[in-house]
């Protein structure tokens, strides 16, 4: 049995504007106490008015660019009408025939994935169940959201959670959200079903309440072969009205039925009568297409060309801020040599967790790259990182420390000696096996503080051994 | 000093500031109307009569509005009074912030002294769909004041007041001050801010004054509009300012619609339109018959539809979470209105209904814009009839539709429109004519109808109560 998973992602991502979507409140919801960050437009208090948030309307816009969509230059919201306590006006503005963004795609290895739509809309409040009672907190009522809507053209559990870190990292890239699952700020909803032998679909399903990325792959796994197993029993395929909603249990590892018929939801959506279409001239998208950051596709494939590997170009495009400090170190040298003795600082002593971007000084690759053939690769790397933590230029560090590689024969003689009288064990050892010369190198090294050039040293210890 | 509460506005502000009464005494006359008569008129949903002393004793008198007692259609949220929206639902709710007109008002000085009544949630043209039961016609107690605007037409008809605010969606603010022989100033939409305005057709709701006097509802205007950052189909201009009046209209054309003269109109109203029509003429305007004017009867199937739906939508916040009753103490007429605007939504009928009825819009739009290439303003009569007996509007669900088919037109398009008194029928009714101009125009309103009132007297008279 031949078997194609056919899966489409819906991804709601929250913006992080200063005030919400339609009123002046705080868009901060995050551990606030409740009902703090409300006025009487979130609220849905009678008379008050929605005035859209112009930046989350641009920032809406510049996703759709950085996702290859076109803009619409004439769009406007609608209502969404439906009935639940949190939602304070009883619908919600969101935006149906004319969203800010169509037609845009992600390239997953190669593989092309459709987004049908970048649109704005905003939050709900949340429902709090407390013993058998709901409360309600309306401070996310309001949050600007991004909903991103895919063409079903994932067709794995793996490829959906590449589609997902890529959709992320552009987000973060362009500054807009913080796109973070575990906290809410990014949700996802997958829509699956499964082509069998070309020819027979089974039924949509609407996966809800997936809570992090490992959820999205296990939901859509799951899914996948509950999908065929089901047909396999009732042969039952696709039609227009069956449609279904499942929730994902992660505990269980399994979906369960939410929602039954689907297709029969009426939302009765409108032209929102409150807000004016909102326009975006050619020459302002132009404007905002300019202004975008350079997007990390394009980064790794530039570091790619500097000599780097795939794997250390994506590395260092991943965060934002860590490619822009590496951007700036290359500058100061446009060799392929610099990129990747720079690369290798970066990706190696500095990858330390919770590095402090502004405290890299890009010159002081460049210099610790001029000097070194007077330097080991060992003191280099002890270099830079003692200049991160200490501020120091690494050339005066060095210079101190007398790190810079001894030449000096007579020098390195003396303290060979020294190694040798002081470790007559492998001296012995050595007698037996010259293979164990690699430990007196190793200790001549140490007592350098690691400026002994290693080649030169193990000839003097050889030499002097003989 | 006596009967402080007939004075206009303008009469008022006199006595206030050479000091021949004060601000206290003037608003203690309107609410000692308010206890003599209201038991009868039914005017007011809340007096807020304690509060109202209270200011007058501080209120600096030299503010544009200084010490002026107002009375406030009870769907403008006023904070810390009960609004109600004349419904029930909203019987226990405190408003907890003040619509920007009202802030505006309160900032000149005025001084609410209540809250007037209207057709639940404004739904109706006869204010008889009140949950506060109707509001009397101060003319003949046995009509109709209109709707849905009647308890702030009936208080300013009746001296409760010395100037009241309103709301139109269409009609609701020209059809009530006509019945009770007043004058009410619909200004062009988004003139005015809707903010805390409860919602009734978002697309045309248009706050305006309904006051004593051409002038009076002309400085009224002018304070409560401009822009608001908080309404965001606000037109983005400076308040308006009331322009110099003229002493003649020569050079003005003045356009009047066959189509607005139908066939079942009471030959009084008809008679009394054509009379102001010759004063115009008098006064140098070129009278100017319009042969093809769109059948109103298209504007009531538009409204009807439009209207519906954007009320279903309107009206879902009120659910009783987190104010006001339960959904069950919706009248059967809000019912009615929601079942229908639900239904027009709905997939399937959105295109035949709510779609066909925005593009016929676009329609009557384009046909007032053809209209004012040949005229420059509009004439016509405001309502068919003069006012109706009470229990007129029982029973028939397209009351207001009807009644107000020859304001309907101009409010979808938006237009600014005025009612002023220009005669009386056999019972001694008002009869109203409405001025009508271009989106923006309210400066032609004003100049034409000042000139009528100005050579004319029927906004002198007053009824007997």
């Amino acid at each position: 049995m031949k078997i194609t998973p056919i899966i489409g992602l819906e991804v709601h991502v929250e913006l992080k504007t200063q005030s919400k979507m339609f009123c002046g409140c705080s868009a901060d919801h995050f551990h606030v106490e409740a009902n703090t960050h409300t006025c009487p437009v979130c609220l849905g208090l009678p008379g008050a008015l929605p005035v859209p948030n112009k930046t989350a309307c641009e920032w809406c816009v510049k996703l759709g660019l950085a996702l290859g969509c076109s803009i619409n230059e004439q769009s406007f919201f609608e209502r969404k009408n439906y009935f639940y306590p949190d939602l304070a006006k009883g619908y919600q503005i969101t935006q149906l025939q004319k969203p800010f963004a169509i037609n845009g795609k992600l390239t997953i290895d190669d593989h092309e994935i459709r987004i049908n739509r970048a649109h704005m809309e905003e939050d709900t409040g949340k429902s709090v169940h407390v013993d058998g009672s709901t409360l309600l907190d309306f401070n996310r009522s309001g949050v600007p959201l991004v909903e991103i809507v895919s063409e079903p053209d994932i067709q794995s559990a793996k490829e959906a959670k590449k589609y997902l870190n890529k959709l992320q990292q552009i987000i973060r890239y362009i500054g807009i959200s913080d796109a973070d699952i575990e906290k809410g700020s990014m949700r996802c909803e997958p829509t699956v079903n499964v082509c069998i032998d070309d020819q027979f679909y089974t039924p949509l399903v609407e996966i809800k309440n997936v809570a992090s990325l490992t959820g999205v792959m296990n939901a859509i796994d799951f899914e996948i072969n509950r999908q065929v197993k089901q047909f396999e029993e009732d042969r039952q395929q696709k039609n227009s009205s069956n449609k279904t909603t499942r929730g994902w249990d992660a505990d269980k590892n399994q979906t369960f039925l939410q929602r039954e018929k689907e297709g029969s939801a009426d939302y009765r959506y409108f032209p929102e009568p409150d807000i004016p279409p909102i326009i975006f001239s050619k020459e302002k998208i132009e404007e905002i297409q300019k202004n975008l950051p350079k997007l990390p596709g394009v980064k790794i494939s530039e570091y790619k060309m500097l000599g780097l590997s795939d794997y250390d170009a994506n590395l260092l495009a991943e965060d934002k801020d860590f490619s822009e400090i590496f951007d700036k170190i290359i500058s100061l040298d446009n060799s392929n040599e610099f990129a990747k003795f720079s690369a290798n600082l970066l990706l190696g002593p500095l990858k330390i967790i919770e590095i402090e971007i502004e405290k890299i000084n890009p010159e002081y690759f460049k210099k610790l790259f001029d000097k070194k053939s007077e330097l080991s690769s060992t003191v280099i790397k002890q270099l830079i990182l003692d200049s991160y933590q200490s501020g120091l230029d690494p050339l005066e560090i060095a210079q101190k420390q007398n790190l810079f590689q001894i030449s000096d024969t007579g020098a390195l003689e003396k303290l060979a000696k020294e190694v040798i009288e002081t470790n007559p064990k492998a001296v012995e050892d050595y007698h037996k096996n010259p293979l164990a010369i690699g430990f007196l190198v190793g200790r001549l090294m140490k007592v350098s503080r690691g400026s002994a050039n290693p080649q030169s040293g193990k000839e003097i210890l050889e030499k002097l051994l003989k | 000093m006596t009967d402080l509460n007939k004075l206009t506005l303008f009469q008022a502000r006199q006595g206030l500031k050479s000091k021949k009464f004060t601000a206290p005494e003037l608003v203690q006359s309107c609410l000692n109307r308010i206890k003599s008569l209201d038991k009868k008129l039914n005017s007011f949903v809340t007096i807020v009569e304690e509060n109202a002393l209270k200011q007058a004793k501080t209120v600096d008198i030299n503010l544009p509005l200084g010490g002026i007692p107002l009375a406030v259609k009870d769907n403008y949220l006023t904070k810390d009074i009960r609004t109600t929206a004349s419904s029930k639902l909203l019987d226990n709710y405190i408003a907890q912030y003040d619509a920007t007109t009202i802030d505006k008002l309160k900032k000149a000085g005025a001084i609410i002294i209540g809250k007037t009544n209207l057709d639940a949630w404004a739904h109706g043209s006869s204010t008889e769909s009140s949950d506060y039961g109707p509001t009397l016609n101060p003319w003949n107690t046995q009509h109709l004041p209109g709707g849905s605007s009647g308890g702030s037409a009936a208080a300013i008809a009746a001296d409760e007041t010395i100037i009241s605010v309103g709301s139109e969606t269409a009609g609701s603010i020209r059809q009530p001050a006509a019945w009770c022989g007043v004058v009410g100033f619909k200004p062009t939409y988004g003139r005015v801010s809707r903010y805390g305005i409860i919602a009734m057709k978002s697309s045309t709701d248009s706050p305006g004054p309904i006051c004593k006097s051409v002038d009076d509802a002309a400085t009224l205007l002018g304070i409560m509009s401009g822009h608001d950052p908080l309404d965001a189909t606000s037109i983005d201009e400076d308040p308006w300012k009331k322009p110099e009046s003229r002493q003649n209209l020569n050079g003005l054309k003045i356009g009047l619609p066959l189509s607005y003269f139908p066939s079942q109109i009471q030959p009084e109203v008809k008679e009394a339109i054509l009379k102001a029509a010759e004063i115009f003429k008098k006064f140098g305007a070129q009278i100017i018959e319009l042969p093809d004017v769109l059948d109103p009867k298209y504007s009531i199937a538009v409204y009807t539809i439009l209207q519906r739906s954007e009320v279903s939508s309107n009206l879902a916040r009120f659910d009783g979470i987190r104010y006001g009753h339960d959904r069950s103490f919706f009248g059967t007429e809000a019912k009615r209105r929601i079942m229908l605007g639900t239904y027009s939504l709905s997939a399937g009928y959105y295109d035949a209904y709510y779609l066909k009825a925005q593009k016929v819009r676009t329609l009557i739009c384009q046909d007032f814009d053809k209209q004012f290439q040949k005229v420059d303003a509009i004439i016509g009569p405001v309502s068919p009839t003069t006012a109706l007996k009470v229990g007129a509007s029982k029973g028939q669900a397209m009351f207001g539709e009807l009644q107000d088919m020859l304001v309907e037109p101009s409010s979808i398009a938006g237009l600014p429109g005025i009612s002023i008194p220009c005669g009386f029928d056999k019972i001694a009714l008002p009869v109203s004519l409405q001025i009508i101009a271009p989106q923006r125009r309210e400066d032609l309103v004003y100049q034409i109808a000042k000139l009528f009132e100005d050579n004319t007297d029927y906004h002198l008279q007053r009824p007997t109560l």
